[in-house]
């Protein structure tokens, strides 16, 4: 007979599928887990692809250790918040054997909000996170820091306006954008852009994003629903980035194409589900849903992007969280499939997105569509892809 | 107030905004702009030459039927010297041809076209009704699918035509791309788009002049027109990828109406991304893309299953994705000690000029395409799908999967 003193010889009630030895709580993947297995299999995911990263940044044989140093994007949401809490054990438990952390990282927060005032209440956010990873330096960047950014070229944008402070330009800028859509793909254009640009200036060799695959799978849909279809496998895959310059145009169009400048952009949680990740955020001790704050509290992209219009972005979030809730790994495959897409890359860049220029695409679109007419004189020479150009002029 | 003038003509009151960019247009405005963008679409593709003996996919629906109309009044204003035949088939559904039937009957004595309607029992010796008689509701719309891409091209062959135009629209092929997307189907995504399928080797050559039309225009020039069509589903229709496919581009016309033409352009620069496809994405010019296997075109004739499973689509999808999924969790210990590379920084980096002809490159939904043993239609597969079902059927068994 079995006593309550026995009670941990007990057969467990459901054992959990990995290490049989705990009580299953969670559901990874159709299995039930244990809370210890759970967290470690997110943990090892995302590792996995820091992994990847340390590899592919690593200098050639023989050659010289180079101190490493990427830029890690934080939106204060659950999933980039999960990112650098999964970085930062990796660093510890390197750290803790004695070792050298394999690499120094910059968490850069990207202060959406546009104000003419400092934003008190992000401060105060970031510096929860200070307090909750001391080893790590949280930075918060201003996106008007985005004006005049080489990497962008301004004048295929609404010029901006004369002798204003910068917000009052930003906010402008936007003010001038056609829709709702516009602004929200901008903003995260912007958002992406300041990110690359500060990596860049830094001497980093990568920049982090925290898309999980449900992140990663509206956004391809959004993308191709933005007509961004051919720049779609430079979003949203792994690995180099070309950056462009645009400033040195500026001073002499005859001068001959800069040195490319190049940057890897990983999204290391592109195999995890956005469920999976609020289940490790609730997880962790002390539960990192207590240090992310309300949506509502970011509000990301309420500045400039009016709630009462639906962008094509907010549209893909939402349906494909709802795929995700009865076909993951539908969602799964749409991002494993994007990636087997080409990247075709050519001299010439999109002034916004920064991705390839596809001139014979554009062509032979005009010719079938005998676009014109409504007012897009001058279309082709605006060096825009069609989603910028959509963008931007509507 | 004054009323708002039409944007084009700037005398007539404007009644329309169009669906497409939100002009306000007269009514004849309208019907002017809408029939010279489908005569830009034919011209910039150059879909027909003179002479041509050209079969209209005729259901009876709108689509087609607005088809049927602007083809006729723009083959007499441009002069292409077409010479045009209503195509109709019957699958034999009671209560859901025989009335779009007596529409594409009277299209035919409006337009003066003469009219021929093939039936699936005299093709394949089954009506659809037997065949659900047959195999029951689930998973007929692969029979339906199947029998109907042929049944076009068969029916243009016994009139002696090579060119069968559909009445595919913009929405159409857009959900066409989306679907593909969910589906993971590169090759179907790579295909789909292209404005004609097959060529000069095949022997039936299909085009749809309305691919840049948006369905709500259709709509709107067929009221105008005061065009006569007739409207019903599928009674056999279900939910499944493009029915998912089809909810998110009714949402996203919503809220930027460009929406489903950029998806469209989105789908044709996917469509040179993917490798080994060394297409441009319309068959226009003499060195056309290949004649990839037009039988599987990606959007089926009712618009609801495409010629693929009934019903839990995305439900067998899913379950075939976690069951891989399983699998490779197994692979991982094997594996573990080399963790999958990422290509070299310029590996992955195809330049412009080269299509993707590299060696390395991998090769996705590569098919040769030869012809069905049997019936001698096109095939990539020794026996076609068609003549693969019927044989399911006239052994008095559903085929379980093709």
């Amino acid at each position: 007979m079995v006593t309550k003193e026995e009670a941990g010889l007990q057969p467990l009630e459901r054992p959990c599928k990995k290490c049989n030895k705990q009580e299953a709580t969670q559901i990874s993947r159709t299995e039930p887990v244990c809370r210890d297995c759970f967290t470690q299999y997110i943990y090892s995911k995302c590792v996995r692809q820091i992994g990847i990263v340390g590899k592919e940044t690593q200098p050639p044989q023989g050659a010289p250790p180079i101190p490493r140093r990427y830029v890690l994007g934080l939106s204060l949401g659950t999933s980039s918040t999960v990112l650098l809490h999964i970085v930062n054990s990796y660093v510890d438990a390197i750290l803790s054997k004695g070792r050298r952390s394999p690499f120094d990282l910059d968490v850069i927060c990207i202060d959406t909000s546009i104000s003419d005032y400092p934003n008190e209440q992000l401060q105060r956010t970031a510096e929860t996170y200070r307090q909750h990873y001391p080893r790590l330096n949280v930075e918060v960047i201003p996106l008007t820091a985005v004006l005049g950014i080489p990497s962008i070229d301004w004048t295929s944008l609404p010029t901006l306006k004369q002798d204003a402070a910068s917000p009052d330009q930003l906010r402008d800028l936007f003010s001038r954008l056609p829709s709702a859509t516009s602004r929200a793909d901008i903003l995260r254009l912007f958002t992406r852009h300041l990110l690359i640009h500060t990596a860049l200036a830094r001497g980093c060799q990568a920049v982090l994003f925290g898309h999980s695959t449900t992140t990663l799978g509206a956004l391809t849909l959004a993308e191709t629903a933005k007509g961004r279809g051919f720049s779609l496998p430079w979003q949203i895959n792994d690995g180099v980035l070309p950056v462009g310059d645009f400033s040195s145009r500026d001073r002499d169009p005859t001068a001959a194409t800069p040195t490319k400048q190049t940057i890897r952009v990983h999204y290391p949680l592109r195999e995890i589900y956005r469920k999976e990740l609020d289940t490790y955020a609730a997880l962790t001790d002390p539960p990192l849903a207590e240090i992310i704050p309300p949506e509502e509290a970011v509000d990301r992209a309420g500045s400039v992007v009016s709630h009462r219009d639906l962008s094509i972005d907010e549209v893909m979030v939402r349906y494909f969280a709802d795929v995700e809730e009865n076909y993951p790994s539908i969602v799964a495959n749409v991002v494993r499939t994007t990636a087997k897409l080409s990247r075709l890359d050519a001299e010439e860049r999109c002034g916004v997105c920064g991705m390839t220029l596809d001139e014979t695409g554009d062509e032979r679109w005009k010719g079938e569509i005998g676009e014109g007419g409504g007012g897009g004189d001058g279309a082709g020479r605006s060096g825009l892809c069609y989603g910028c150009e959509r963008s931007v002029h509507g | 107030m004054a009323p708002t003038l039409c944007a084009a003509c700037k005398t007539e009151r404007a009644l329309i905004r169009r669906p497409k960019n939100h002009q306000r247009l007269c009514k004849s405005c309208f019907i002017s702009v809408f029939e010279d963008e489908v005569h830009h679409t034919i011209t910039s593709s150059k879909l027909f030459f003179p002479g041509e003996k050209v079969a209209i996919g005729a259901s009876g629906g709108k689509d087609s039927t607005v088809l049927a109309s602007v083809l006729k009044t723009l083959n007499e204003r441009h002069k292409y010297g077409l010479d045009l035949v209503l195509l109709s088939i019957d699958e034999g559904i009671k209560g859901y041809r025989d009335d779009s039937l007596e529409t594409v009957k009277r299209n035919a004595t409006q337009y003066d076209m003469p009219l021929k309607i093939v039936g699936y029992d005299e093709l394949y010796g089954w009506t659809m009704d037997q065949v659900v008689e047959a195999i029951g509701k689930k998973g007929n719309c692969t029979y339906c699918g199947v029998f109907r891409r042929q049944a076009l091209d068969r029916g243009a062959k016994m009139l002696g035509i090579r060119h069968v135009v559909t009445g595919h629209n913009a929405d159409d092929v857009a959900e066409t791309v989306m679907m593909n997307l969910l589906r993971g189907d590169l090759a179907r995504l790579s295909r789909s788009t292209s404005i004609v399928t097959g060529d000069s080797s095949s022997d039936v050559k299909r085009s749809k002049p309305l691919k840049y039309a948006y369905e709500k225009e259709i709509v709107l020039y067929a009221h105008h027109k005061k065009l006569d069509y007739f409207s019903t589903e599928c009674i056999y229709s279900p939910e499944a990828f493009r029915g998912s496919a089809r909810g998110l581009i009714k949402n996203l016309e919503r809220v930027r109406p460009t929406a489903i033409l950029d998806i469209v352009r989105s789908g044709e620069d996917m469509a040179r991304l993917v490798p080994v496809n060394t297409g441009r994405s319309c068959a226009c010019t003499a060195d056309a893309a290949p004649a990839v296997a037009a039988e599987e075109d990606g959007v089926g004739g009712c618009g609801s299953a495409n010629g693929r499973s009934s019903g839990g689509e995305m439900a067998d999808m899913e379950k075939q994705l976690r069951q891989s999924e399983a699998a490779e969790g197994l692979e991982v210990d094997v594996s573990a000690k080399q963790p999958p590379r990422i290509a070299k920084p310029k590996a992955d980096v195809v330049r412009l000029p080269v299509r993707s002809n590299g060696s390395g490159a991998k090769v996705l939904g590569q098919q040769t395409l030869g012809t069905c043993e049997r019936c001698g239609y096109m095939s990539s597969q020794a026996i076609c799908q068609a003549c693969m079902l019927l044989e399911g059927l006239n052994k008095n068994r559903p085929q379980i999967q093709i």
